[in-house]
């Protein structure tokens, strides 16, 4: 590994240029602190800093009802994760096949799952399956349209997972005498995946950030929960912040894991 | 068919005006970001610490907040703290923030295809540090990442959906299909007209995005 670009751009390690180094330092800091002391008052001059606005943050009911829309959101999160993997493998088999009357329509589909905005599709669950007399529980409003646009982008990663895998894996398979469907599930498909498990966890964070739309439905997650929270304390500023903050964790922490898995497999 | 021609008979402008406002958010939300993205990547180089960690902060939180979740924030939330934002500039300034972060987060990976044998030439030649930044690293970063920053805009594009989410004046597509299932029973139909518009939006960034990368990637 060589130094980090950064390094060699301004690593000049003349005393001058370190003092400059220094110097920018500790003034770009102070600028920082005071932008924050901004921020810290205006919050203080608008009221927010006041105890009402903060005490029910200590009441252990405030904290299971968001553990409790939090749980809802991985529930759905994990369901839509698991549905949009297998859908997905559906959609690549198509995508691959080599009849054009199956090609063809899985192409379609996945380009237009994928083309789609996830919440016009929940929309759609939500508004329009109820007068074709569907009705889906307020779960399923949210978790299926998820699962759908998830499985064709899903379908697309397996589909680069696969192309990476070098054809001579395919032809070794079919000499040694599997067949073109055992050889794909049991050579080509599992190195593929090793290629992708990062990108099919990154695109989990995509998911999570799309149950946010469970308050469309009234579901019971994260941000629904913190909408009924707001109602009962009258406190915007406090929930929303504490709530994009736990967003922000579950997501930082699933980006992480996906490049930590990233790491060891090449 | 009938119900696709009544519906284009009275609802044929309005889709047409969704879909330009759809375009318009895209655009107003996906350039400023972009270059407020480069700013940040330029600015994360610096030998600043203060500066570096609160950028990467910043990228941080942008890249993984849900954009619903800060757009609600910004509408309904900064009032709160006598910050008063329009509609329209919320949606475009949540898009613009989270954009941005990609951005960065991108154009850094793009940072790191380069070869440090590169700068160490440069900068014995005699070229200072920014100079480097500015015709060495960043025009070689911009065109390793012609294809994420496609996906970028497309998701982008997408994700313009969420101004359904506030009550806007006018109407981009999802929240035109909204009022539409709402109003009458032509939901269906409304619905297959605007994704057909956002499927073909969409194959047309990505349509550039591949001529454009073809025409500039490098091959090494």
């Amino acid at each position: 590994m060589s130094r980090p670009l950064e390094d060699i751009l301004f690593g000049d390690p003349s005393r001058k240029a370190q003092t400059t180094k220094r110097v920018v330092s500790v003034i770009t800091a102070a600028v920082l602190l005071l932008l924050a002391a901004g921020v810290v008052f205006q919050f203080h001059a608008a009221g927010q800093l006041d105890a009402r606005y903060w005490e029910f943050f200590a009441f252990p009911t405030t904290w299971a009802f968001l553990a409790k829309g939090l749980l809802g959101t991985l529930k759905s999160a994990a369901m839509a994760g698991v549905i949009a993997l297998l859908l997905g493998l559906v959609l690549l088999m198509g995508r691959l096949a080599r009849l054009r009357l199956v090609r063809w329509p899985s192409i379609a589909i996945i380009e237009f799952l994928r083309g789609t905005p996830t919440l016009l599709l929940i929309y759609v669950c939500f508004l329009v399956l109820p007068q074709a007399g569907i009705k889906l529980s307020t779960y399923w409003m949210l978790t299926l349209p998820i699962s759908l646009s998830t499985a064709a982008v899903v379908a697309e990663v397996y589909r680069a997972g696969v192309l990476a895998v070098p054809r001579g894996q395919t032809d070794a398979a079919r000499s040694v005498g599997l067949t073109e469907v055992q050889g794909f599930f049991y050579i080509v498909f599992p190195q593929a995946l090793r290629y992708i498990v990062p990108a099919l966890v990154a695109q989990l964070v995509i998911v999570v950030k799309d149950t946010t739309f469970g308050y469309v439905v009234t579901y019971g997650e994260l941000m629904q929960n913190a909408k009924v929270l707001i109602a009962n304390y009258h406190a915007l500023v406090p929930v929303y912040l504490v709530v994009a903050l736990l967003y922000c964790l579950v997501n930082y922490a699933i980006s992480r894991a996906s490049k930590r898995l990233g790491g060891p497999m090449h | 068919m009938g119900n696709f021609s009544s519906l284009l008979a009275s609802y044929g402008p309005a889709f047409g005006q969704a879909l330009l406002l759809t375009w318009k958010l895209t655009v107003a939300s996906f350039v400023p970001g972009f270059l407020l993205g480069v700013a940040v990547t330029v600015l994360r180089l610096f030998p600043v610490p203060p500066l570096r960690f609160v950028l990467t902060m910043y990228v941080e939180i942008f890249r993984n907040i849900p954009s619903v979740a800060l757009l609600i924030f910004i509408v309904f939330a900064l009032p709160d703290l006598k910050i008063l934002i329009d509609y329209e500039p919320s949606v475009i300034l949540t898009l613009m923030l989270v954009c941005s972060a990609f951005t960065a987060d991108y154009l850094r990976a793009g940072v790191n295809t380069i070869d440090g044998g590169q700068v160490e030439a440069a900068l014995s030649l005699g070229m200072r540090p920014m100079r480097v930044v500015t015709v060495v690293v960043l025009p070689q970063a911009l065109r390793a990442v012609v294809q994420p920053m496609t996906s970028l805009l497309i998701a982008i594009m997408l994700s313009t959906s969420l101004a359904s989410q506030v009550p806007f004046p006018g109407r981009e597509l999802t929240a035109l299909v909204s009022k539409i299932a709402t109003d009458s029973a032509a939901g269906i139909s409304a619905f297959v007209v605007a994704a057909a518009l956002y499927v073909a939006t969409g194959l047309l960034i990505a349509w550039a995005g591949a001529t454009l990368d073809k025409k500039v990637r490098i091959l090494r």
